[in-house]
């Protein structure tokens, strides 16, 4: 009996919970993370903090908060401070100050009764429960958004205006407040947004280079050595770079087509296992899109599926297309049409997002066209094109 | 009071059977549990915490109760529980 063997050398390195103990391209940030908060590390109960992250899906924020938190956490510990990191998601308690406090309070007391009290009393009752235990937090609040828009000012002025009602006692709970953009703040009322607004860290958007180093690192962390080629992390950088450089999709990405890889008993993961596990995420295109297509779009198209169909490679170059095409043609016995016309069909092609191009790096050959499929499989595309083609739907 | 008095109850022996699973809970929430009322529940708490077993703690008006860690009748009860509870596995 044949062995199997996965690709995956630690596939919860993937996981979406997990925070890897190095986070390219956002060591800035973390940096300015700890500068905002070492006051912790020498005088915690002299102030407290607040911090607003923002950045588009995929581009590191709760990665970020969370790295930092424990980060930090370790070092207090080891200075003999307690400090507690919450990360809660705003969202998953449905934007509720009472239902985000109760989960805090249950941190420290885990059967805490959930009626019978405010969430005024709620958030009392927390720094009491600081103050006995003699304890520090820093509460994220990921998804921020969802919080201003069911509670408003009221329930964010309350958290940041805290210490005010507890004059001369410790101060114990600083906030990281997590958003995509700022403009919800717009809703809160001036007071509130002043206590907001002076410490903010945007994130910019991950380049492709930047993506395939993310990659790269959980390619190392999650895979056996010399299971996923250079090609393939390419493949997948250039699908995340393409929906607002999302890191996080990249890496459900590398898992999904690792999963392929194991399902098929491949060994490495191919561009091919990329394409299924891109047209498994997003909404797989539409049939009637390529039954729109002309008889020579359709055979250009088949040439491009068998091309990666039988090959490893994730790009293809116009002229490795053109031959592909030109032996479709033959078998379906029709004259190729020119250079100039296959151009044409893949910029519609390329415009109705069934494939992708993009210019390679300049050589001393100069730069040309490469061709990729990024989010079906080659299979299923060839599978699709030849019924269409044979029916004579065409 | 005599250990035979502080056992006699049913309740009370039920109380510490909650506490020593869920390690703390709040009076209404151990009266749900036992099914009988608030001031039943509030009686036997007062005698468990008049003989050092359970303690309490306030938060506004919310009081939540556990073993007194302090106590050794509390340890001895909940070492007692845990050995009943093992044995019944086996």
């Amino acid at each position: 009996m044949p062995q199997y063997r996965s690709v995956f050398k630690d596939e919860t390195k993937l996981d979406i919970n997990y925070v890897p103990y190095r986070l390219p391209h956002r060591d800035k940030e973390l940096r300015l993370l700890m500068e905002f908060f070492s006051f912790i590390l020498q005088f915690p109960e002299k102030m407290t903090q607040r911090v607003m992250i923002t950045g588009d899906v995929g581009t590191g924020k709760t990665v970020l908060s969370q790295r930092f938190g424990a980060d930090i956490t370790r070092e207090a510990n080891k200075r003999g401070i307690s400090l507690r990191y919450v990360h809660v998601n705003c969202r998953e308690y449905r934007g509720n100050l009472f239902l985000i406090l109760h989960h805090v309070v249950s941190i420290f007391h885990p059967n805490f009764p959930r009626r019978g009290y405010s969430a005024e009393e709620l958030l009392r009752i927390l720094l009491q429960i600081l103050d006995e235990e003699n304890t520090y937090v820093i509460l994220t609040l990921d998804e921020f958004e969802s919080l201003v828009e069911r509670e408003g000012s009221e329930a964010v002025y309350k958290l940041t205006r805290l210490q005010e009602i507890r004059a001369n006692k410790p101060q114990r709970l600083s906030l990281i407040c997590i958003l995509r953009n700022l403009k919800i703040i717009e809703r809160l009322d001036p007071s509130t947004k002043s206590t907001l607004q002076s410490n903010i860290i945007s994130l910019e958007k991950y380049s492709k280079q930047q993506l395939m180093d993310i990659l790269n690192d959980r390619v190392s962390l999650a895979f056996n050595p010399l299971t996923v080629p250079e090609d393939t992390v390419s493949l997948i950088a250039e699908l995340a770079f393409s929906e607002s450089g999302n890191a996080r999709l990249g890496i459900e990405l590398l898992w999904r087509a690792g999963k392929y890889a194991d399902t098929e008993d491949l060994g490495i993961v191919t561009p091919e296992c990329v394409r299924k596990a891109a047209s498994s995420i997003y909404a797989v295109m539409r049939k009637s899109d390529l039954a729109f297509l002309n008889v020579h779009e359709k055979l250009f198209l088949l040439g491009v599926a068998r091309f990666f169909k039988g090959s490893q490679k994730a790009y293809a170059s116009l002229a490795e297309i053109e031959r592909a095409y030109a032996v479709v043609c033959e078998e379906f016995d029709i004259q190729p049409h020119s250079h100039t016309q296959l151009w044409k069909y893949l910029q519609r092609l390329s415009t109705m997002g069934i494939v992708q191009k993009k210019v390679s790096a300049t050589g001393s050959r100069g730069r040309s066209t490469l061709i990729y499929l990024p989010r079906i499989s080659a299979y299923e595309l060839e599978k699709e094109l030849s019924m269409l083609l044979e029916k004579g739907e065409a | 009071m005599n250990i035979e008095d502080v056992f006699s109850s049913k309740l009370r022996v039920k109380i510490l059977k909650i506490l020593a699973q869920v390690g703390e809970l709040n009076v209404s929430e151990i009266a749900r549990r036992l099914g009988v009322n608030y001031k039943t529940t509030n009686k036997h708490l007062k005698i468990l915490e008049d003989e050092g077993i359970v303690q309490h703690k306030v938060f506004g008006r919310i009081r939540l109760y556990r073993f007194n860690e302090r106590s050794p009748k509390a340890r001895a009860v909940q070492n007692f529980m845990e050995a009943w509870e093992h044995a019944n596995k086996q």
